[in-house]
């Protein structure tokens, strides 16, 4: 029952969503993955072969590689853009804090009696 | 007159401090656009008043004045000349500051667009090779999201989805505009600063709330924005930025708790609020005008 219920959820996601999600889980790691893996990291009731069809429409962007060297069929980022994309990051948090701190970012700066309090937090949460 | 052309000033107090206590009260869908819309209308309110009374000086004017004696008419001053003055004065600033602001807002505009080069025209999601945790929405078409390698390797695959969901929603429901909006009348009074936090914290918890309900949990949720705080925090007290507005913590905290309820009343209360010194500087603005035409004709 929960199966499908999440198996619902995410076939209401867009190809898109899908496909910001394969990738990060992709950036997110040092190793190359295999869709079974990624298939496990982003959702274990996405099929199959939605995960192939994902990877080969990154792959046709340029956003992502087979590892030629690695194992067979796994893909890792291709770093290329998104070095370029740092660069350009870091050169405007260099000029100022200006134009990026005028945006909404996902979460700004903690206290360090904030930080003790996040960390009790994570460790007494639970999964 | 006098009402008319002072209320918005009164008015705009009023409302910044209302402000911070609807943001805390109701659902931050609903209290950050009906906020940014009265923060608008009375900026333009109180921009308009200044003008009102800078304009009244010209019913000081000598030949305004002349014409009026020789007609026979009670010259009346409505507004006295040291007011009118000041007015063109504060005037001359809120130009200044209105223009510094939109400055600042397309400079940010040309970074974003930077950021975005040389990546595919159809792909949400922009990743940056950099070891700064960093994430944010980019709006524009399409809107973008840009998540660092750092910030992607920190979390785990379930806080990984409510950063995302947390960003797109910031897409979806144009937050990017409401804070350009609140900006600018901020900028065009000061007074309404506290509104402009106030929204600006309040899209963050409305993400925040939308990723709750697509990931369907408010702890994992509150979980996620934690990891991603402490992570961000470590890297950031290296570059010796110890601001904090204890954002996070109180965006974790509203989490832990059922979300507001969407109080229309306390929702329509506010946009009278700000519907009101428009009213006033609009009736200002039919005063003047009879008083000018009386003195003209």
């Amino acid at each position: 029952m929960a199966g499908t219920e999440s198996r619902g959820r995410a076939e209401r996601r867009s190809a898109g969503e899908l496909e910001s999600e394969v990738l990060a889980a992709l950036w997110a790691t040092e190793r190359p993955l295999t869709p079974a893996e990624i298939q496990a990291e982003v959702d274990g009731a996405l099929a199959y072969n939605t995960v192939h069809t994902i990877l080969k429409r990154l792959y046709d962007k340029g956003l992502v590689l087979r590892d030629a060297a690695g194992r067979r069929g796994a893909y890792r980022p291709a770093k290329n853009a998104a070095q370029l994309t740092a660069e350009a990051m870091h050169e405007a948090l260099d000029r100022g804090p200006d134009p990026i701190a005028a945006l909404q970012q996902f979460v700004t700066g903690l206290s360090p009696e904030e930080e003790r309090a996040l960390r009790e937090l994570l460790a007494g949460g639970g999964a | 007159m006098i009402f008319d052309v002072y209320g918005p000033l009164v008015l705009s107090l009023l409302l910044a401090l209302v402000g911070p206590v609807i943001a805390r009260r109701v659902a931050p869908a609903l209290a950050a656009p009906v906020l940014a819309s009265a923060a608008v209308l009375t900026a333009t309110a109180t921009t308009w008043s200044l003008v009102l009374l800078a304009a009244a000086l010209l019913g000081d004017a000598p030949p305004v004045i002349r014409e009026a004696r020789e007609a026979g008419r009670p010259v009346m001053d409505p507004v006295p000349e040291v007011i009118g003055l000041g007015a063109s004065a504060a005037l001359l600033v809120v130009a200044v500051r209105l223009h510094r602001a939109v400055r600042a807002e397309r400079s940010t505009r040309r970074v974003l667009r930077r950021l975005c080069a040389g990546q595919p025209a159809d792909t949400e999601l922009i990743v940056a090779a950099s070891a700064v945790p960093q994430a944010f929405a980019i709006p524009g078409r399409p809107g973008r999201i840009l998540v660092t390698s750092a910030m992607l390797s920190a979390l785990a695959p379930a806080e990984r989805r409510v950063l995302l969901a947390h960003e797109r929603a910031h897409l979806t429901y144009r937050h990017g505009a409401l804070v350009t909006a609140v900006t600018l009348a901020a900028a065009a009074n000061p007074l309404l600063r506290p509104v402009r936090a106030a929204v600006a914290f309040l899209v963050e918890r409305w993400a925040d709330e939308r990723a709750a309900a697509l990931v369907g949990d408010r702890r994992a949720t509150a979980r996620a924005l934690a990891r991603a705080a402490l992570t961000a925090g470590r890297a950031r007290r290296a570059c010796a930025l110890g601001f904090t507005d204890r954002a996070v913590t109180r965006r974790i905290a509203a989490l832990h708790t059922t979300p507001p309820p969407r109080l229309w009343t306390a929702a329509a209360a506010v946009l009278a609020l700000g519907t009101l010194p428009a009213l006033l500087a609009a009736d200002a603005t039919g005063d003047l005008m009879g008083l000018l035409s009386g003195a003209l004709s």
